[in-house]
This record gives structure tokens, C-alpha cells and sequence, in this order.
């Protein structure tokens, strides 16, 4: 069954890079901080409407939960807000591999650690050799 | 000033994944769907903030904007609800590579096409073996991870 995680996440990255071409043009309409409002606050309507409908898990964890598991919103505002920033500056082509890499090597330390209470899993030499593999891909794209 | 760019941007990929293992760890407790919907809302409450302050373009211009170019909406909450799922399920590195994986497939393939009105860059044999590449990565990822789980179960 675990596969079948494997196929969403290759779905949401598919999904990322549509959203992220689209985006990029109602962004030359309203504005790119205007872009990444709407797509949050639109989001949080689609979303009310799954909770109400079909939402079996208890939203009322958010007073009980330490604060640090609510900053998950936060940090993907800091995440936007650093490439609609950056691209005009260095391109698109190494905004996507600073931020890769980021991603990659904080995924490795994170896991590493079991860090932000994710289930600890050693670093091991097949780990690194995807890592390096992803590396040489960015490469050979841009 | 554009290396100070690069670390910023290489800040906001760490954020991204502090994101996913936060995200992970809250819907374990909260549900998926939850989750999704909290970091929706507060992504736009602090974007409400940003907006008021910096914001240079004109949001009202949403409701002249093309249906297509809004309904990618859709596309961000089915990313979010996928990686919530997926990182409970597989953990974080192992969602970072595949959403990756999946997110350079479809990029080159838009370029390739010029989709969205993108820059046509044609699929060339530097960017086939890209791919190749990212193939791999992905086995080895599914390798290391089914090696650490076997581990930590023995």
C-alpha cells in the first residue's frame, strides 16, 4: 500500500508545476503577493467546505497542540513570498535548484534527527545516492 | 546582493520542508483534511497582513481574471492535501524527492509545449537523461526508505 503514497506525491508535484505556470500568469493580472493571497484564501474556503463534508479527523487539536505544529501556514507564506522575491533577481532557473536543494538537505537532516516530530529515519548511502542523482538532474535540466 | 538572493531562496526551500514534517506531525492527531484547511487559513491570514503593507498589485482585478487562471486554486489544495497524506505515509525526504520527481516531469513537458504562454524550450538529449536521472533517484529513494523502515522494525 505504500506505493500508493509514492503516486500522490508524484501527483502533487504535477499539480505544484501546473499551479505554478498558471499562477504565473494571473500573477502579470493582479499581482504576485495579490496571487498567492487568493490562492491561500480561496484554498481555505475549498477546504472549509471538504472539512464540513467530509472531515473525520478533530480540528479542535488546534488548542490542545503545541503552538510550533501551527506554523505549517506560516512557513509556506515564507516559502512563496522568498521565490516571487528571488526570481526576478538570479531566474527561475536557480530559484528552483537553491530551492530544491534547500528542501533536500533539510528533508535529510530533519528525518535524520526526527526533528519537528517526524518519525526518525537514519541517513543511509541509497538516501544520498537519490540525493545526488536529483542534484545531477537539476543540473542537466536547467 | 544575488548570492544574499540564493540563500534566501535556499531559506524558503528549508521552510518547505519544515512545513511538511510540521504538517505530518499535526495530522496525525488533527486528520488530513484538517490539517490542509488550517494551514490554508493561516497562510491567509499573514498574507492579509503582507498585502496590506507591501502589496503593489490590485486584488479587485480577481474578478476580471480569466476562469482558467483561477481555477489553479484547485491544483495548490490538491498539492497540500497529497503531501499531508503522503509524508504521514512515507515520511518527509522520500515525499521531498517524488513531489520534485513529479513536479520537473510536468515542468519540462510545459516548457516543451510552451504551455501558459511559458518559454518554448524544446526536450533536448541533455533533458531526457534529466529525467533518467530522476527516474533513479526515485528507486533509490523507495530503496533506502523500505532499508530504514526494515531497520527500525528489526
Amino acid at each position: 500500500m505504500r506505493y500508493i503514497a509514492y503516486i500522490f506525491a508524484l501527483f502533487a508535484g504535477v499539480a505544484l508545476s501546473f499551479e505554478g505556470a498558471i499562477y504565473a500568469e494571473l500573477g502579470k493580472n493582479i499581482g504576485k503577493l495579490e496571487t498567492s493571497f487568493y490562492n491561500f484564501f480561496m484554498g481555505s474556503i475549498i477546504l472549509g467546505l471538504l472539512w464540513i463534508f467530509f472531515g473525520k479527523g478533530k480540528i479542535s487539536h488546534v488548542v490542545e497542540a503545541p503552538k510550533w505544529t501551527l506554523l505549517g501556514g506560516a512557513l509556506g507564506v515564507v516559502y512563496l513570498t522568498a521565490i516571487v522575491i528571488s526570481v526576478p533577481f538570479v531566474g527561475v532557473g536557480i530559484t528552483m535548484v537553491a530551492v530544491i536543494l534547500g528542501q533536500l538537505l533539510m528533508s535529510m537532516v530533519i528525518e535524520h534527527y526526527g526533528w519537528l516530530g517526524s518519525k526518525k529515519a537514519k541517513i543511509n548511502k541509497e538516501k544520498i545516492f537519490a540525493v545526488i542523482s536529483m542534484v545531477i538532474a537539476l543540473i542537466l535540466v536547467n | 546582493m544575488s548570492i544574499f538572493m540564493i540563500l534566501f531562496t535556499l531559506l524558503g526551500g528549508i521552510t518547505l520542508s519544515a512545513q511538511s514534517a510540521i504538517n505530518g506531525t499535526f495530522s496525525r492527531k488533527a486528520g488530513t483534511i484538517e490539517t490542509t484547511f488550517l494551514t490554508f487559513l493561516t497562510g491567509s491570514m499573514f498574507l492579509a497582513i503582507l498585502i496590506l503593507f507591501f502589496g503593489q498589485g490590485d486584488i479587485f482585478a480577481i474578478f476580471k481574471a480569466p476562469v482558467w487562471q483561477l481555477s489553479a486554486v484547485f491544483l495548490g489544495v490538491l498539492f497540500l492535501l497529497f503531501n499531508v497524506f503522503a509524508v504521514q505515509k512515507i515520511g518527509v525526504i522520500a515525499t521531498s524527492i517524488t513531489v520534485i520527481t513529479g513536479q520537473l516531469m510536468i515542468g519540462v513537458v510545459i516548457d516543451h509545449f510552451g504551455w501558459f504562454n511559458s518559454l518554448i524550450i524544446t526536450l533536448d538529449m541533455k533533458r531526457l537523461l534529466a529525467l533518467l536521472f530522476m527516474i533513479i533517484a526515485l528507486y533509490f529513494i523507495y530503496k533506502g526508505n523500505k532499508r530504514s523502515h526494515e531497520e527500525a522494525t528489526e
